[in-house]
């Protein structure tokens, strides 16, 4: 026996039995990764389409035993009132969130730039503010911002939580870009102005286009941002007609304690617009990490 | 017009520079007013200007506020006028309450696990996931997937896979004869911390697992080749090749997930409130009751600047890694 472990990993063999174990751990690793991530979800879209009875089992149906689309009818159907209310906070959290990415994207992007290109005293110092925003947790600023969205009358309107959600998305979208900008080569601007293109000229016709996918990173990462926010949006806004999903679904759900399938639909068909979001462009959003964060 | 610039450590390099403000100002150093320097400058700041202008009102009015709160007595009700001044009384009864250094407690188990667990894992993800194998963009879009959907749903998702009587691991615990009755993990004072934790690294680690990829490409294929040839086995590569190269990417992320992780709310918020016992209660959700539970806006307030103090601590290794790329460029 002894003489076989001995003698069989040796020379090449053996290293290669060395990567093949890697390449196992890695394997196994991702096997258990992928069970931790989606069994959850897997979860979620099995209760969502059992009955409210059949949800409340012990032990439970592993299977739906009749799947049934009820909970989702139920939601999607502008006749009842849980439909409508549904359908609104999905309308204000899509208002909301792509009202914030289009400002953010306009705010961010000439900050960015001039923090990229530019030299101008206090720079750094104004770099570093705009960073340490990020470092701040909402609940700091929550009571100051209430009473100061109370003072300029926004409270209860969705301006308010546009407002704060811009702040919070900028941090990231401005160090992004500015990444982003660092790497492209001053060279192309020089030529475009040589040419006779103005300043204002060469960053739209040449800077935009190259920065494409940081732009859109920093849009899905507002879009995203916004409209999973709870905070902001649990504190400012109390008019039920007005609320965003987060917060929506929570009150509806802390009044229905017991409607599982309906809480698990419900939380399937807020995550589906930024989950679709984002797989369809992620890959600009890695791109945009790679180039801007991480390159260096 | 890219001049080779002589800066202060002597290294010749080429600088970045297209404004001709700053070839002027490059080409005669020395001492010209900081006044005269921000007028030659003053159409940068135009581009600047829309997202200082936010900062300020969103961030530096609600800072002082809050600092001035932390020094007074506050009725219920943001009737504030009525408010009293009492100086350090409010900080000496956060620093003497027993809770606070339970929450202290939590907040650190809950930072600290937290960070680790999903930096382990989303680099290991990441590794996992470099080499080129079929399904692996899928693989990928499934492991992100849990950072993406909105925290208020995964706490739904894990409170329901959590609930005592029909949770979905309680009957697989019973099914494997593991357990005679369902485990309460979220109604228990010891069990609820770290069943908090899980769901947040479940939350958190893609976020590690994205960045360590980006950081995982910029990894020079030659050098790892090199290595090979040399007799280097995977390990080595990766300990001598590959993580010496990651440590700035390494030292971000970690520090954002610590900053995300420290202000964490949601999950412990939907998920127990809290409870038991405060035994879930970290920093951001005991100032969030004590505001607006409680409402005791001054203890609340004095809450919120320690936590200001120990974030600037923080703030302090992150502002440094995060411009540790900014200072290389020897530029600024």
């Amino acid at each position: 026996m002894s003489t076989i472990v001995e003698t069989a990993p040796r020379g090449p063999t053996r290293r290669r039995m060395r990567v093949d174990g890697w390449r196992w751990a890695g394997r196994i690793f991702l096997v258990f990764m992928l069970l931790y991530t989606a069994l959850p979800m897997i979860w979620m879209l099995l209760t969502s389409i059992k009955s409210g009875f059949a949800a409340m089992q012990f032990p439970p149906q592993w299977w739906p035993e009749e799947p049934t689309l009820a909970s989702y009818q139920k939601l999607l159907d502008p006749q009842n009132s849980v439909g409508q209310d549904f359908l609104r906070f999905f309308w204000n959290s899509l208002y909301v969130s792509t009202a914030t990415t289009i400002l953010s994207v306009i705010v961010a992007v000439p900050a960015a730039y001039a923090f990229s290109r530019f030299r101008f005293p206090g720079r750094n110092f104004l770099f570093f503010t705009v960073l340490l925003r990020n470092m701040f947790p909402a609940v700091i600023f929550l009571v100051p911002l209430f009473i100061l969205m109370r003072a300029i009358g926004l409270v209860n309107t969705h301006g308010s939580l546009i407002l704060t959600y811009l702040t919070f998305g900028l941090p990231l979208a401005i160090w992004l870009l500015k990444g982003f900008y660092d790497n492209i080569p001053v060279q192309l601007e020089q030529a475009a102005r040589i040419d006779g293109a103005t300043r204002f000229q060469a960053f739209i016709l040449i800077v935009m286009p190259l920065s494409t996918p940081g732009i859109i990173a920093t849009a899905i990462y507002s879009f995203i941002g916004a409209w999973n926010e709870y905070i902001y949006a649990y504190t400012f806004l109390s008019k039920n007609e007005q609320l965003t999903l987060p917060v929506g679904i929570q009150r509806f759900f802390s009044e229905n304690t017991t409607d599982f399938p309906g809480l698990m639909a419900a939380s399937f068909m807020m995550s589906v617009p930024v989950v679709v979001l984002f797989l369809v462009l992620q890959r600009y959003f890695v791109r945009a990490l790679t180039e801007g964060a991480v390159k260096h | 017009m890219q001049p080779v610039v002589q800066n202060n450590k002597g290294t010749s390099q080429v600088t970045t520079v297209t404004g001709k403000a700053e070839a002027r100002r490059r080409l005669q150093p020395g001492r010209s007013g900081g006044l005269r320097k921000i007028w030659e400058h003053r159409a940068d700041y135009a581009y600047v200007l829309p997202a200082i202008a936010v900062m300020l009102i969103v961030i530096a009015y609600p800072i002082y506020y809050t600092i001035e709160l932390s020094f007074f007595k506050t009725p219920p009700g943001l009737q504030l006028r009525d408010k009293s001044f009492i100086g350090f009384d409010n900080y000496t009864a956060i620093l003497t309450s027993e809770v606070f250094w339970k929450v202290t407690l939590n907040t650190l188990i809950w930072t600290i696990a937290s960070t680790f667990f999903s930096f382990v894992l989303g680099f290991a993800a990441a590794l996992a996931l470099h080499r080129e194998f079929v399904g692996r963009g899928v693989l990928r879009a499934i492991l992100i997937i849990p950072w993406v959907i909105s925290a208020v749903a995964a706490s739904y998702i894990w409170k329901w896979i959590y609930h005592s009587d029909f949770g979905i691991i309680g009957a697989v615990l019973v099914g494997l004869g593991l357990a005679d009755r369902p485990p309460n993990f979220i109604d228990n004072v010891s069990t609820v911390l770290p069943s908090l934790i899980v769901v947040n690294i479940w939350r958190e680690f893609p976020f590690a697992m994205i960045m360590m990829m980006a950081g995982l490409q910029t990894v020079p294929d030659q050098l790892l080749r090199a290595a090979e040839v040399d007799g280097a086995n995977a390990w080595q590569r990766f300990w001598h090749v590959t993580f010496p190269h990651l440590s700035n990417v390494s030292t971000v992320t970690i520090l954002l997930l610590a900053v995300a992780n420290f202000n964490s709310f949601i999950i412990p918020w939907i998920m127990t409130g809290g409870g038991p016992s405060n035994a879930s209660h970290i920093w951001i959700t005991h100032i969030y009751e004590l505001a607006f539970g409680r409402q005791r806006w001054g203890v609340a307030s004095a809450y919120s600047v320690l936590l200001f103090l120990m974030l600037m601590m923080l703030g302090y290794f992150y502002v440094r890694a995060l411009a540790g790329n900014e200072r290389k460029e020897g530029g600024a």
